[in-house]
Parts: C-alpha cells; sequence; structure tokens
C-alpha cells in the first residue's frame, strides 16, 4: 500500500503547476500504437514538425517575449476510457494552452467534455465523425472549445454521393466497418442520398470488422444485387480487402468513400486494384506549390520516410498548429481561454500548405456547428488513387488549388 | 447462380479455414508435450512474417527468404519456451499464461517500432489473378496457401511417425514420466515442440501475408479463431483441426452472406460453445477417463 | 489475536480513510478520475478473483460483463428512468444471471476449453451490442447520463466516494464469503473436483454460485463505469481489456481481496504514470536496483535457478538501458509495461501481495488466528452398534471400457460392522468396482444396493447416501491447510444461507466446524499440522488426512483405496491402529489392499478379484489356501508351492 500512497502523492505534485509558464504548453493526443496508429502518428508528426518549425524561428512573441511550444503527448491507444482519463489529466493541467487530435470519434465523445468543462481549448484533427460536434449542438451549450479541423463527414459524403450520382450510378452498395467512424459515415451517406434526391438506390449495406481479412461475403451481396459502384467507410487494410476481393470476383466498378482510402496501408496494399478510388482529400502530396513542396520534403527528412503513411493527418496536424500558433499571438497570452476567444475571431490569414486560412472558425452557435468547423467544401478536391499515389481526381480542383496559392 | 455463390463462399471460406488450421496445429504441437499453450502465437506469426518481409528488402530471394523465415520462427519458438514456458515450471507456478502473453506483447511494440505501425504489402511471384472453376473464382495465390498447409502438416506428422526423434515426442505426449524413464529427455522434447510450433507460425506468416498484408494486428483476429479451431477439434487432433478449421471458415463466410455481415462469427460461436459442452475434450479429442 | 485484528483490519481501515481524504486534500479532477477508476477495477478485479483465484480457472468473459453491467446500467436509466441504485441493482443482476448461465455449458470445462467458451461468450456479447443497434446504439455507442441517487444529483467527488462505498461493501461481503464454507469450497474445486463431489459438497453448485457471483461484481463494475465515463462502446469491453485485467490479477496476487486491489492499482495508474517521463525513469531503475538485490541474494542463497535470478535483471536491465536510446517513450509503452511485467511475474511469482503478506507478517510477526479446542470424538463420530446385516449389495456389477472388461459380473454383500477385504492383482478390477459403487463410473450393468435400496448416480449424489472414500491417487485439495482439507467435507455444520454468510452472521458455525475437524484431525495424528498446507505435509501424513477428511462426511460405508501403498513400515503400523479405532465406532469398511499382512489382521471377509471377477470369498486365511487364488497371484498351482506359500 505504501507504493500507491507514494505514487499518489507524487502524482498529486505532478498535476499541481511545478514550474512558471515559459513555454506554451500544447498537448497532442492520439492513437499512436495500434491499428489507428497511422492516422494518429502522421497528425502527429505534422503537428510537431510544424512546432519544429516555429521554436526554430525563435518562437511566437507573446508580450515582450518570444515564447517557444512545449509538447506533451499523450496516447489514447484509440480506446474510449484511455482518452477520457486523458483527457481529465489535461483538463487539470492549469497552464495547458491547448490541445490537438484525436483519430477516434468514439475517443472524441468520451474525452471532450472534460475539456469543454474546464474551458480547455481544443482542435480535433483528424477525426471526422460527425457526432463529434453535433454532440455539443444537439446539447446546445452557449459556448464552445472544441473546434474541428477536419473535413467532417458530412462533406465527404456529400461529395461521395455527388461524384457517384454525377457518373450516371444508379445501384449502389454501401459497405463500412463496425466502428463508431463506420456506422455514422453510414448514415450520413444515407442521409445525403435522400438531401440529393433519391437518385441513388442503395441494393445492399454490409458490415465488416476491423481486421477482417475476407470479404467475398460482402462483395458477392453486391454483386448479386446489382450495384455499379460501391461506397465505403472504414480504414485502409481492410479497404485494401474489398479492392484485392473485387480484383479477385471480377467486379469492375468503382470504389467511392472517405478520405482514409488515401491512406499508404490502402494504396500499398491494394495496388494496381486500388486505380481508380476515389475520395475526398483535404491534401493532396504533390508538392503543387513551393509551400507543400517545403512540407513534404521537410516531413521526408525529419522522419526519415520517403512517402507519408497519411498525408491528409499530416497535412492537418501541421496546419493545425499554425493556426493555433496565430490565435496565441492574437491573443497575446497563454490563457487557454484567450485562445479560444482568438481563434473564434482570427484576424490576420494563416498560410498552411492546406490552403491560406483566412477566418476559419466564427463564435459558436448551437444552431450551426459550423461556426466551430475549419473546413469547407472549397478546401476539399476529390483525390483518386493512381498507380499507388493519390492524384487530383479532376484537374480542376488542381489549377484552382495553384490558383487560390498564389493570389 | 445462386449455387455458384455457395460455391464461392465456401471455397474463400475454407482457404481462410485452413490458415486458421495452419495457426492451431501450432499450438495443439506445444500442447501435446507441455499442456501449455503459447498465448502470444500471434505474435510469433506476425514477427516472422516481417522478418521475412525484412529479407526480401534486403533483396534476399523467394527462395531463400522462406527458409530464412522459418529459421526465424524457430529461434522465436525457442525463446518463447525458454523465457515464458520453462521459467514459469522452474517456478512451478501456473505463470506460463501470463508469460507468453507478456512475451507476446513485448514483440507486438518491438514490431510497431521496429517495422511501422503500417500494414503492407508482402510482395509474392505467385500471382493474384483469378482463375475461373465453374463459376468459381480461386488465385493461384489462394492455392499455394492450401498446398503450404497441407504440405508442412504433412511433414510434421510423418516427422512425429516415421523418425527416432518423432517418437520421442509422441512418448511425451502419450506420458510424461513414462518416456523420462525410458531415457528421452522431455525438457528437450518441448523445446522441441515449441520450435516447431514457432515453425508453424512462420510457415503461417509467410503463407497468409501476401493476402492479408503484413502489419502489427496482423493476426490478432486469426489467432482468436485458430484458438477456437484447436479447442473444438481436440487438442490432441492433427486431422480435426484441418476439418475443423475448413468448417468455421465455411460457415462464417456463409452466415455473413445470409444473416449479414455483423453476425458473420454468432453461428460459429454459438456451435463452438454447445460442441465444448457435449464434447469436452473437442470434437475429435479422446476422450479421457477419469483415474483416481 | 488482537494484534492480528488491529493491524489487518486496522490497514483496511486506514486505506479506506485515506483514499476517502484525498480529494478533500488534492482537488484536481484527473486525480479524482484516476482514484475512481481505481474503485472500479478494485470490484472488477474482486470478482474476476473469484473465478481465476479461487475456482482456478482462465476466465475470458469478465470484460464482457463488465460491458453487460455498463449497457444494462446505462440502458434502465435511459429507457426505464431507473435511479442509481436500481440500475445498479439491474446490472448485478444481468451479470448474476448470465453468469450462472454461462456456467452450465461451462460447467463440464477446464483450462483450455473452460477458457475458449468464455472467450466465445465475450466475442458473442460484443456481438450482441454491436448488431441490435436499435438498443445500444451500436458502434455508434451509448450517451449515459448520470442518474439521481436517493433524489440527488451526485458529482464527481460523490460518484467517487459512491464507488468507494461500494467497493468497501464488496470487500466485507467477498471476505466474509471467501472465509466461508463457500470459499474452501470454490479452492477444493479448484484443486480436486472429483474429490470434491466424492466428499459431497459439489462441483456443480459451487462452480455456478462462483462464476455467477464473480461475474455480478463484474456487472455491478460495470454500471459504475457507464455512470463514470457516460459514453459506452461496445468495442471497449473486448479480448485486450480482458488480458489486462488478468495481468492485474495475477500481478496483484491471486486469492486475495489486497491482491486484487493492489492488481486494479496496477491496471488503473501504471499506463498512465508512464506517460511521464522522469517517473518512468525513476521507476525503471528502482526496479533494476530491486531486481539486482533479489537476484543476487537469490543467486547467493541458492534459492532460485539461476536464470530465474538473471531474467528480471535483463528485463529491467533492457528497460534502463533501452530508456537512454529512445527518444520517445510513449511509442514504446507496451514494450516497457511488458519488461516491466515480466520482471515482476518472474521475480514475485505469487504476485506483489503475496510477497507483502509474506514480508508484512514476518516483519510484525503476525500469528495465525487461534484455534478453538478439539471437540470430543464421541460427539463428532458418534459410535454406532452395528446389527451385522446386509449394508451394501452388488449383484453382477458390470463396467465395460470400451471392449475392456474392467468389472464382469460382480456379486458382493457387505455386512455392516465389517471390514471387508477387496483384494487381487494388479488390474483385477478392484478400484474400477470401487469407483462404480462411489459413483465416479456408471455401471454398464448390475444392481447396487444400500440398505436394499437402489444407490442413486454421480459420485455427488453416492456421498450424500453416506458413503466416503479415500482415493489410491491421493485426491487432496493441495493448497488447503490439513484442518480446511476436513473442514470442506464436515457435514451436517454448515447450514447458515447464503445472505448472512455474506454479512458475516455465521462465524458461529465456523468455530464448531474447526472444533469438529480438530477432533477428526487428533484421530489421525495430524492436529499438530492443523495449519500446513496438505501439498506440503509428508506423503503418510497425506495419506492420513485422506482418511480424516473420509470421517468428517460422518460416513456409514467407509472405502479405503489402498490406504497402505507407499507408506513406510511404522506408517503401517499407524494406519492399521487407525483402521481398528474408526472401526470401533461403527463404521463399516471397505479396505482394498495389497499388504496380505495387514489384510489378515483387519478383516472379517475378504473377497478376491481376478479379471474382473470374484474367484474366492471368505476368512482371509480361508481365501489364502485358495488354489484360485494362488493361481492368479503366481500363475501355476501345484500342490507343494501352494503348501510353501501357506504355511
Amino acid at each position: 500500500m505504501k507504493k500507491t500512497l507514494i505514487t499518489m502523492l507524487l502524482l498529486g505534485m505532478l498535476a499541481a503547476p511545478v514550474f512558471a509558464a515559459e513555454t506554451i504548453k500544447i498537448a497532442i493526443t492520439g492513437p499512436f500504437t495500434g491499428g489507428s496508429a497511422p492516422m494518429g502518428a502522421s497528425m502527429r508528426d505534422g503537428a510537431k514538425l510544424a512546432i519544429a518549425e516555429i521554436n526554430a524561428g525563435g518562437g511566437v512573441s507573446v508580450g515582450d517575449k518570444k515564447m517557444q511550444f512545449e509538447v506533451i503527448e499523450r496516447d489514447d491507444e484509440a480506446k474510449n476510457d484511455r482518452g477520457a482519463l486523458i483527457a481529465q489529466e489535461l483538463a487539470s493541467m492549469s497552464d495547458l494552452s491547448g490541445v490537438i487530435g484525436s483519430v477516434n470519434t468514439g475517443v472524441v465523445l468520451a474525452g471532450d467534455k472534460h475539456f469543454q468543462e474546464k474551458g480547455i481549448t481544443k482542435i480535433i484533427t483528424p477525426a471526422a465523425g460527425s457526432a463529434s460536434m453535433t454532440q455539443w449542438s444537439k446539447a446546445g451549450v452557449p459556448d464552445l472549445s472544441i473546434f474541428r479541423f477536419a473535413a467532417h463527414d458530412g462533406i465527404q459524403s456529400e461529395m461521395v454521393v455527388e461524384e457517384a450520382i454525377n457518373r450516371k450510378f444508379t445501384k449502389v452498395a454501401i459497405m463500412y466497418d463496425a466502428t463508431n467512424y463506420g456506422v455514422s459515415g453510414r448514415d450520413d451517406m444515407l442521409d445525403q442520398i435522400k438531401k440529393q434526391g433519391n437518385k441513388l438506390e442503395v441494393v445492399a449495406s454490409e458490415k465488416f470488422n476491423i481486421g477482417d481479412k475476407d470479404m467475398t461475403a460482402q462483395l458477392l451481396r453486391a454483386k448479386s444485387a446489382g450495384a455499379q459502384a460501391i461506397l465505403i467507410w472504414g480504414i485502409g487494410p481492410e479497404l485494401a480487402a474489398f479492392a484485392n476481393g473485387m480484383a479477385k470476383m471480377e467486379m469492375k466498378m468503382p470504389l467511392i468513400g472517405g478520405w482514409t482510402l488515401s491512406m499508404s496501408n490502402f494504396i500499398d496494399n491494394a495496388t494496381k486494384n486500388g486505380n481508380g478510388t476515389l475520395m475526398p482529400q483535404t491534401f493532396i502530396e504533390e508538392p503543387i506549390t513551393p509551400k507543400v513542396k517545403s512540407f513534404i520534403d521537410g516531413y521526408h527528412k525529419a522522419y526519415n520516410v520517403t512517402r507519408i503513411a497519411s498525408p491528409v493527418s499530416a497535412a492537418q496536424g501541421y496546419d493545425a498548429v499554425f493556426i493555433f500558433a496565430a490565435a496565441v499571438k492574437q491573443a497575446q497570452s497563454l490563457d487557454t481561454r484567450k485562445i479560444k476567444e482568438a481563434l473564434e475571431d482570427l484576424r490576420d490569414p494563416v498560410e498552411g500548405v492546406i490552403t491560406t486560412w483566412k477566418h476559419p472558425f466564427s463564435k459558436w452557435d448551437p444552431a450551426n456547428e459550423q461556426t466551430h468547423e475549419a473546413f469547407r467544401r472549397e478546401q476539399v478536391v476529390m483525390g483518386m488513387v493512381q498507380d499507388g499515389r493519390v492524384v487530383f481526381g479532376n484537374d480542376s480542383d488542381r489549377q484552382r488549388l495553384i490558383k487560390n496559392a498564389s493570389k | 447462380m445462386d449455387f455458384i455463390i455457395i460455391a464461392q463462399m465456401v471455397v474463400s471460406g475454407a482457404l481462410m479455414g485452413l490458415v486458421y488450421a495452419l495457426i492451431a496445429y501450432g499450438f495443439q504441437l506445444t500442447f501435446s508435450t507441455s499442456k501449455s499453450i503459447n498465448f502470444g502465437q500471434g505474435e510469433l506469426v506476425m514477427l516472422s512474417a516481417f522478418f521475412s518481409l525484412t529479407l526480401l528488402d534486403w533483396g534476399a530471394p523467394f527462395w531463400l527468404m522462406v527458409p530464412g523465415g522459418l529459421l526465424f520462427g524457430v529461434v522465436l519458438g525457442l525463446a518463447v519456451e525458454r523465457a515464458g514456458l520453462r521459467l514459469a515450471l522452474e517456478q512451478k507456478s501456473e505463470g506460463w499464461i501470463l508469460l507468453t502473453i507478456i512475451i507476446g506483447l513485448l514483440g507486438f511494440s518491438a514490431a510497431e517500432n521496429i517495422w511501422g505501425r503500417d500494414d503492407r504489402p508482402f510482395p509474392t511471384p505467385i500471382s493474384s489473378d483469378a482463375m475461373q472453376f465453374f463459376g468459381v473464382s480461386i488465385t493461384p495465390l489462394e492455392i499455394s496457401v492450401a498446398i503450404g498447409v497441407f504440405s508442412l502438416m504433412g511433414l510434421i506428422e510423418l516427422f512425429k511417425r516415421k523418425t527416432l526423434l518423432g517418437k520421442a515426442f509422441e512418448a511425451v505426449s502419450a506420458d510424461r514420466d513414462a518416456a523420462e524413464l525410458m531415457g528421452i529427455s522431455a525438457t528437450r522434447t518441448v523445446m522441441l515442440s515449441y520450435g516447431l510450433s514457432g515453425l508453424v507460425a512462420a510457415m503461417a506468416g509467410i503463407l497468409v501475408s501476401p493476402i492479408t498484408t503484413v502489419g502489427p494486428t496482423m493476426a490478432s483476429a486469426l489467432i482468436l479463431k485458430a484458438f477456437s479451431v484447436a479447442v473444438v477439434a481436440g487438442l490432441d487432433s492433427g486431422f480435426g483441426v484441418v476439418v475443423v478449421g475448413i468448417f468455421l471458415g465455411a460457415l462464417e463466410s456463409l452466415t455473413s452472406f445470409y444473416l449479414g455481415s455483423g453476425w458473420r462469427e454468432a453461428p460459429g460461436l454459438i456451435l463452438l460453445i454447445l460442441a465444448l459442452a457435449v464434447r469436452p475434450n473437442g470434437v475429435f479429442g479422446k476422450a479421457t477417463i477419469r483415474k483416481v | 489475536m488482537l494484534k492480528r485484528l488491529l493491524l489487518i483490519r486496522g490497514a483496511e481501515i486506514v486505506v479506506l480513510v485515506l483514499l476517502a481524504a484525498i480529494p478533500l486534500m488534492v482537488s484536481n479532477s484527473y486525480v479524482l478520475g484516476l482514484l475512481t477508476l481505481l474503485a472500479i477495477y478494485g470490484i472488477l478485479l474482486i470478482g474476476l478473483d473469484v473465478t481465476v483465484g479461487y475456482l482456478g480457472q482462465v476466465n475470458l468473459a469478465h470484460a464482457a460483463f463488465l460491458g453487460l453491467g455498463a449497457y444494462a446500467a446505462g440502458l434502465s436509466v435511459s429507457l426505464l428512468g431507473f435511479g442509481m441504485l436500481s440500475a445498479l441493482a439491474v446490472s448485478m443482476l444481468v451479470g448474476l444471471i448470465l453468469g450462472g448461465l454461462l456456467a452450465f455449458p461451462a460447467l463440464r470445462l477446464e483450462g483450455p476449453q473452460f477458457a475458449l467458451a468464455t472467450l466465445s461468450f465475450s466475442a458473442l456479447s460484443t456481438t450482441v451490442l454491436n448488431e441490435w443497434e436499435g438498443l445500444t446504439g451500436g458502434a455508434q455507442g451509448l450517451h449515459v447520463s448520470r442518474p439521481i441517487f436517493w433524489g440527488h444529483s451526485v458529482n464527481a467527488q460523490g460518484f467517487y466516494w459512491l464507488c468507494l462505498i461500494f467497493l468497501a461493501l464488496v470487500w466485507l461481503a467477498m471476505r466474509n464469503l471467501l472465509s466461508s464454507q463457500w470459499g474452501r469450497a470454490f479452492e477444493a474445486l479448484r484443486d480436486s473436483p472429483i474429490a470434491t463431489d466424492a466428499m459431497g459438497v459439489g462441483t456443480y453448485r459451487h462452480k455456478v454460485a462462483g462464476f455467477a457471483m464473480g461475474s455480478a461484481l463484474g456487472s455491478l463494475a460495470g454500471g459504475l463505469y457507464a455512470f463514470n465515463f457516460q459514453y459506452l462502446q461496445p468495442q471497449s469491453f473486448v479480448y485486450e481489456l480482458m488480458v489486462i485485467l488478468l495481468l492485474g490479477v495475477v500481478l496483484g496476487g491471486r486469492k486475495s481481496l489486497w491482491g486484487a486491489f493492489f492488481g486494479a492499482s496496477l491496471v488503473a495508474l501504471l499506463p498512465n504514470l508512464l506517460s511521464n517521463r522522469l517517473l518512468f525513469e525513476v521507476i525503471s531503475a528502482l526496479g533494476l536496483l530491486a531486481a539486482l538485490l533479489a537476484g543476487v541474494r537469490g543467486l547467493m542463497k541458492k534459492t532460485t535457478q539461476p536464470f530465474q535470478a538473471i531474467a528480471p535483471i535483463l528485463a529491467m536491465g533492457l528497460l534502463v538501458v533501452g530508456s537512454m536510446f529512445v527518444k520517445n517513450t510513449e511509442d514504446w509503452r507496451k514494450a516497457i509495461f511488458a519488461l516491466m511485467l515480466f520482471s515482476v511475474v518472474v521475480g514475485l511469482p505469487e504476485g506483489l501481495m503475496g510477497f507483502a503478506a509474506r514480508f508484512l507478517t514476518q516483519l510484525f510477526r503476525i500469528d495465525p488466528p487461534s484455534l478453538p479446542p478439539a471437540a470430543i470424538l464421541d460427539t463428532v463420530l458418534p459410535a454406532k452398534s452395528p446389527d451385522g446385516g446386509p449394508l451394501l449389495e452388488l449383484h453382477d456389477l458390470k463396467r465395460y471400457f470400451g471392449g475392456v472388461k474392467a468389472v464382469d459380473g460382480v456379486s458382493i454383500t457387505v455386512h455392516s460392522g465389517h471390514i471387508h477385504g477387496l483384494i487381487g492383482p494388479n488390474g483385477s478390477g478392484k478400484s474400477t468396482a470401487v469407483n462404480v459403487i462411489s459413483g465416479l463410473y456408471a455401471p454398464s450393468a448390475g444392481e447396487m444396493l444400500l440398505h436394499g435400496k437402489a444407490l442413486p448416480s454421480g459420485m455427488f449424489n453416492v456421498a450424500r447416501t453416506g458413503i466416503s472414500r479415500t482415493f489410491q491417487n491421493l485426491q487432496l485439495f493441495s493448497e488447503l491447510s490439513a484442518l480446511d482439507n476436513v473442514m470442506v467435507a464436515m457435514k451436517g455444520v454448515y447450514c447458515a444461507p447464503l445472505p448472512l454468510v455474506l454479512m458475516g452472521l455465521a462465524r458461529g458455525e465456523e468455530k464448531r466446524a474447526q472444533s469438529d475437524a480438530l477432533a477428526l484431525l487428533e484421530l489421525v495424528r495430524l492436529k499438530h499440522h492443523a495449519r500446513i498446507s496438505a501439498k506440503d505435509l509428508t506423503y503418510g501424513d497425506q495419506r492420513f488426512l485422506e482418511i480424516a477428511r473420509a470421517l468428517a462426511r460422518k460416513p456409514e460405508l467407509l472405502i479405503l483405496d489402498e490406504p497402505a501403498a507407499g507408506l513406510a513400515l511404522p506408517d503401517v503400523h499407524k494406519l492399521v491402529e487407525m483402521i481398528w479405532r474408526i472401526h470401533e465406532r461403527g463404521v463399516t469398511i471397505i479396505l482394498i489392499e495389497h499388504h496380505m499382512d495387514v489384510v489378515s489382521e483387519l478383516c472379517d471377509v475378504v473377497t478376491v478379484l481376478d479379471g474382473g471377477r470374484v474367484i474366492a470369498e471368505g476368512s482371509a486365511e480361508e481365501v489364502k489356501r485358495d488354489p484360485r487364488v494362488i493361481k492368479a497371484y503366481l500363475g501355476t498351482v501345484d500342490e507343494a508351492t501352494s503348501a510353501k506359500i501357506t504355511n
């Protein structure tokens, strides 16, 4: 028992602020181990790259001082209860300026209430599940310290359904994984099909588990029901199992789905079977502008890789840090509440790798969760898998982004 | 059409079932000599697959990679035996369950950090272009899995029946004390069984990787299925695992087709509990007479 | 005695008060969150310890019961509008019922098979929670609001205290239960299910009860879990969590409430503490130091095998060296956890609490609780005067194993008050006959009558008719003390219903059982070894303990299956004298024995079996002269040898 007591005491000591705030303390949370780790670790590494750049430039000027960022990393292992405990831990730090991260919507739902309770500013990225923000509008909270920096599933499913309609499909199969992410993706897509005039008939709606390798049953159901395209919501390796299964059964129909189809674990494992797969993207690992090139090169060099496991997560993590830094600068304070206010009214544009962010968030309105969502339809493009890389699905998007950047 | 669908489902399911059977066979090997099971067997599958992939990355030809990967599996199996099982038995404790879990956890973490958290493709010279047999698609890759499973299990069974060392193996599993009295070293035999079990795990990893990709979590779903197959078949029946493996694989496919894929595992699980309730020693296991 | 009470109860109260007081001293929601989780996991692991520690089974369904309890509580609040207490009652009930149901098919299973049955159950429950979207919300999860408690809303601090109160109540109830006949029966069941049935204790109901109660605690913890996290998803309660819980129980120390509590602290706190680099380095350096000290000491004193001493040092060394090279410890968290666990499991095989308990008992010189004086043997085993009529009749009894006719038409009548010898060469069917009589094997054909009435089937039922036995291959409850071995079999003492036992109101019968058991131990000359666990007794004493245990059934018919096998000569004399004394009390005895002199000295009638058939019956002297008996033992008959033997 003595040992537990000592740890308790230590814990109490550690939780209390020991040294004066000389740095901007920012926490990065997400799954850094386990199945969702490619997204979590890419996001973290993108964010840390941005932090390294800011720190190398002297930091952020607050008052008459240049402040450096200090990172607190927490691995939530994609487990809800771990996420809740981490949120409690972070929320009880009195000198924390903000939090960036979360990949799994379940973890967000389990943990974010602790941040909101203490008014700690959090930018969710790259978790895209709709419920992360709608939980607050449903509850009608008057003031919210949670922001999202990801193309939420609402936008993505809208684009996916639109794409299927544009390609003149009438019968589609919906496949989704048995997680919060997959199921809410399914609901969003069904919702969008209704919204866009019921032009698609859902002939099969099939679930799969994380770790499933054999998708024959699901595909056969889709095939025998006469589906022309497969709309899919899931994470990398299982998606690849679909692409490979379709090739095996000679089902020549496109796979259209959430942004996770751009993850390297899909592209590498589906190889040529992945060609032509379409998904909404906020970032494409193609050096179309100098800023993007320097980010991609910087990432490759810093982490000694030739390709980013999840470019979208990395770019979002990177941009989120710059937006956060801009808010700190504008607030001229390390106080998380002041930073939140600054985020809601960011005056100067922030140049990121995804786009140049102009006033990404506004004052929270419980009737409209878009106020705390950074991404609009125009920041998202349709990406396509082509010979092991993600390219722009429509060249017009590419031109538009180049033009925007040069403006 | 309907018949073809059923045939396709059965074939695809049965092929996965063969992989379950192979891993289950690894459980049987160690159980027969030492009444213990390596709860980290899935990590052996995964680590061997990663190691084989690294051999390929280093430029080793395919024919060299296979024995290299298998050897690595044997080494891992022996390591588990020494640091997990034997260590626990030296203390006369039931700690082997925990130690094997813990060693597996260590292996998992090491793989995550050495090879990355991402799933990676496993290149193979065998084609994955489908061939049609009466409307059922099968890839040469899948056929290679079946051949690999049967030939390895056949070889080990032959070894157990035809060689002196193999007979020692049988002797220890029949009666450890009597075998010791006959001058057979039980410790060495248990080591041998763990080595073989590592070999089987590595083979499973190499066979299945081109289909399922290689990643730290690649075996976590497989291993629970394999465990079910081993126990339902009976922990002493090599023939049983193949039958039960194929049956379970096909059943899962058919269930997910007819009941919806969310319920994929449910009938198998219910059957499993019932099978155990009726035949505690497994469907193909020998009923033991309690002697007092 | 007072010191013992003071120290042990004192420690419990001090810890409870300290835990309760922490939120008053430190106002920090994280500490509060961790403590709440600690209390919840404490309840969870105490429940798991019932199946893993006491019943000795690898139970992989406990995480599922946590989940089922959580969903039951959450749904009864959101759908039925229940308050906190009634919702928690619902979750306990769900655990109790489902746990009992699962125990039924799992009853006959042991080891890996039991593990698999529970694993399948947990996979099945995850599937149902996932697929029943209309009720549970499926993978999207279920939001749970913390309900009112007797009309008051509960804040985080209040909820923590509530969890703590539950932990204390569970602690008290389980302490009462596990130190009663129930706890002993659980352990007996683990060590020898056969003997548990043969002693009339009953594996069946105890296994079901133990499993149901452990599961109910898991579900209670689940209810608290739901109100703590307020958001549930089916995939939180899967295999991965289960493994961690198992590790927690074994690390803390099995069969101990403190152990479960320690395990809970490790499981709840360690992953979160390791996030802190400084703390991690301190812990790993201390760990290495401890491993080094223990290892070197073990090697010097030669109490441990070399590799056993070196392995923890290697593991902790790897940790310390590794931490110097690794940039980001967060990436290696699982490996760190694994290395620490490895060292603890190897270095402290009894778990942290097992080690601490031994250490503390030595440090404070705590004596075991004193025993009551032994009862008078006459009250425990009243002398009877048998009428000499037929007690047990076997008519044409047969038992085949496949083609082997182990018992092939045996007819014997055992008269009350006799010592009836059963002899025959190896493989003649003696033991099988006895196993059929005692219900271990069902007869293939034939009739068995006790007092003219047919014997029931099954060992447990036979034991209840007044037949008791010992075993040729010892079937002691090896981890129980000699005293407990006898107490667990004691007939006619335990009658308090379960609720009274849980409340600790059944101590009276416990005392009575102790003094009765001591009287029987005195009869077999083991009273001075009452506190020693059965596995640590000498071989001869183990044989005698089995006899004492069989006598605790207060049998009418006692079957002794080769009691002298492997005994040294002085022990054989002790045995003969012991059997005489039992015989004097009017107990009818069937004695299976190889020692002819023992048989000649004791038996009134001797039946000789060979090849599953009766070949002779009569007094010891008569059967010794019977040519068929001589042929059976020696294989040849001629006048000369037969004359030689009989002379």
